[in-house]
């Protein structure tokens, strides 16, 4: 306990110079700046605004990176609620009953119950990060290849189990990132693969313009085709009176606690996180309420519990990074990419090498989140001004920062060229309902994953059972079928009736 | 494609084989990357003895990514879904002719380059013809993936050579075009706002090392 007081002290001793929470602050409202724009999401933004952090001190700019994610999220949620349009996947449920509020002219109740949500989500977050960071990593000593393996192939399968479409899909997903993510030089012999002696391809493919392409570029060509996007019902009332009422808050206050708790739970786990978190949030407390026919009829708990939930996952998605060395998720995967960058190698070894860093990045989570309620509530009416700009000027503006932030990364145009092409690619997949994240997912993941099969296969002299041998390993792939199993079966019974159905008429 | 003419997006085609056409050609396509995928990864050595070699890994996940595909075409057969939008296979292909046209010229346009005295102009040669490509082509709602494709090319092929503002400025025109509600004095003050905004950040504020006008 007097360890984690002590941590958290080093921590804010370094956030909290002026410098740093400057960088905070400037992140949080750079990354809602960005986040609140249509279908620019945490990822986009984070990729676009990397390169306004090359020039900070490392401590720096990792605060102001979280700075940025939380603003992205938050910008996510500000749309949800009042444009109706979720800024990314993990503020989706927030639509249902957040702009439904915010008809009801209760948009700034709705938003500010979000902040406050988000704010303690963030409270307890962080705390827990604080508290489990140490354990875990001495957890990560006992972890060797073969259990980094298991844990990445688990983290796959939530990944595959949360996937909106079939299940299969979304494997096929996951192959096609894992393929992709070959590219470029084999980690132990150095030799080219699958490259074409094309020599930018000699490194790979870069993770910002994957993402850029798929997440960034491949959205707006297809928001472009639905015209109800250029022409989008903002909700024209005035925002009149920011806070909820005594009843909502007390109303509230249990969602939020089970929000966060679930939130929490859930961010830990690799291929979980944010986006999950809100639905499974929302789903619980459709479940536990008195009346649940309120639920998409603008019931404030309804944006209560699932805003708690992605902003406590958001958070608790760092431990993995910070202490496995395993981003969880798309999100985190950039942040490795602006960690490298700054010559810091995420894992284990962070924290006690730099426990600077490691603390004072923890400590300026708390303090983002603060700046999120303290300073973002006020410029409701700027994001929303903002929100009326007409798509026609908004797309141009998005897609000339994506090429100027991604050609920074490396002062590469062929980056920029290849996005557009993974723009293509992602409009392509979105078009046959295929979805990108997995895919994300296990391009991010795939490279850590061969360098632990083959370390792992060769410990064992080429023993593929090394992998069910070692306790922790088996229990990891043992829960990975068991989640498969159980998402796959449902579906066969489905589509087994709806094959008979249709024979029979 | 044209038996689909009359039904809406939604719904689901009769009297085919194909109940699902989205996952049927889906499959089909992955099926055909895995296959590229093997091909790539051809020449490349295999296990040693116990130890896996650089062709191992690939060639697993794409034997895997086969049998995958293969599963998601059958299940596409027998399935029943929406089919497959005439845009959802015209944007990705006529995207990919600009992609190809600007790889190819600015790898072989060398000679021509050279021959009219422009030092290090290939990208800007290709960034042209990508230009010319997407004004020939695009119609209709092919507009879409088509100029937004140009405008991010054309960025890549002109900001080396030609510098920060020029690329910005062609390439937030050009992109404008996407969307036929484009009003042009509007986007030109647009595209004049965005680049002045871009130089102050980029390059005043934050001190990124971009070249602001063309080197000669």
């Amino acid at each position: 306990m007097f360890d984690i007081v002590a941590n958290l002290a080093l921590g804010f001793s370094v956030a909290l110079t002026p410098m740093n929470v400057l960088f905070c602050l400037t992140g949080a409202l750079v990354g809602t700046l960005v986040g609140v724009l249509p279908g620019v999401g945490p990822v986009a933004t984070i990729a676009m605004l990397l390169p306004i952090t090359f020039g900070l001190p490392p401590v720096g700019a990792l605060i102001m990176l979280a700075g940025i994610y939380y603003g992205a999220q938050y910008g996510g949620s500000t749309t949800s609620i009042l444009v109706n349009i979720p800024g990314e996947a993990s503020s989706v449920v927030t639509t249902l009953d957040g702009h439904q509020m915010a008809r009801q002219g209760r948009a700034g109740p709705a938003l500010s119950i979000a902040a406050i949500g988000s704010f303690y989500a963030g409270c307890v977050a962080t705390v827990l990060v604080a508290a489990l960071a140490a354990p875990l990593t001495s957890v990560a000593l006992l972890f060797g290849p073969a259990e980094y393996f298991s844990l990445m192939v688990l983290g796959l399968v939530f990944a595959v189990v949360l996937a909106r479409e079939s299940v299969i899909k979304a494997i096929a997903m996951i192959l096609m990132g894992l393929l992709m993510s070959m590219v470029g030089s084999d980690i132990e012999t150095g030799q080219s693969r699958m490259a074409f002696d094309v020599p930018e391809l000699s490194d790979g493919i870069g993770f910002v313009v994957v993402a850029m392409g798929v997440f960034g570029f491949a959205e707006i060509i297809r928001n472009l085709e639905e015209r109800d996007a250029t022409t989008r019902s903002i909700v024209a009332a005035k925002i009149t009176g920011l806070m909820p009422t005594l009843q909502d808050l007390k109303v509230c206050a249990r969602s939020i606690l089970r929000g966060t708790t679930i939130g929490s739970a859930l961010g830990i786990l690799p291929g979980g996180g944010a986006v999950i978190a809100a639905f499974a949030a929302y789903t619980f407390e459709k479940k536990v309420s008195k009346d649940p026919s309120r639920f998409g009829r603008g019931a404030i708990e309804g944006v209560a519990a699932p805003e708690s939930a992605n902003n406590a996952a958001a958070q608790t998605s760092f431990i993995p990074l910070l202490t496995l060395g395993i981003p969880p998720n798309p999100v985190m995967a950039l942040m490795v990419g602006a960690m490298t960058i700054h010559g810091i190698v995420p894992g284990p070894q962070v924290m006690t090498k730099q426990p600077d860093l490691f603390w004072g990045m923890i400590a300026s989570m708390w303090i983002g989140n603060l700046m999120l309620v303290v300073i973002n509530l006020p410029l409701v009416g700027l994001w929303v001004r903002l929100l009326r700009v007409p798509y026609r000027l908004m797309f141009p503006a998005i897609l000339v920062f994506c090429n100027i932030g991604n050609y920074s990364i490396n002062n590469a145009p062929w980056d920029v060229g290849m996005a557009a092409a993974f723009g293509l690619v992602g409009y392509w997949l979105i078009k046959m309902d295929f979805e990108p994240a997995p895919m994300l997912l296990s391009y991010v993941l795939g490279p850590l994953m061969e360098e632990n099969l083959r370390r792992a296969m060769l410990i064992a002299r080429g023993d593929p059972m090394t992998f069910l041998y070692r306790p922790i390993s088996a229990v990891l792939l043992t829960l990975a079928t068991l989640l498969l199993v159980l998402a796959v079966l449902p579906m066969i019974r489905s589509r087994r009736e709806q094959v008979f159905t249709e024979t029979s008429t | 494609m044209s038996e689909g003419v009359h039904s809406s997006a939604g719904e689901p085609r009769r009297h085919s084989w194909i109940g699902n056409p989205r996952d049927f050609w889906g499959g089909v396509v992955l099926v055909g990357f895995a296959l590229f995928a093997l091909w790539a990864a051809g020449n490349l050595p295999g296990m040693r003895g116990f130890a896996f070699g650089p062709g191992t890994a690939p060639r697993l996940f794409a034997w895997l990514l086969v049998g995958i595909g293969v599963l998601v075409a059958l299940i596409g057969m027998v399935s029943k879904g929406p089919r497959v939008e005439r845009i959802a296979i015209r944007g990705p292909l006529l995207g990919a002719v600009l992609v190809v046209a600007f790889a190819l010229v600015s790898r072989y346009s060398t000679p021509l380059v050279t021959a009219l005295g422009m030092r290090q102009g290939e990208t800007v040669v290709a960034a042209l013809v990508v230009f010319l490509i997407t004004l020939v082509i695009a119609r209709g709602e092919d507009r879409g993936p088509l100029y937004v494709t140009a405008g991010i090319l054309i960025f890549a092929g002109t900001i080396r050579p030609l510098g920060l503002i020029l690329a910005t400025f062609a390439s937030v025109m050009v992109s404008a075009a996407a969307t036929l509600e484009v009003r042009w004095r509007e986007t030109l003050l647009w595209a004049l706002a965005l680049t002045a905004f871009c130089v102050l950040l980029f390059v005043y504020a934050l001190n990124l090392p971009f070249v602001l006008w063309p080197r000669f």
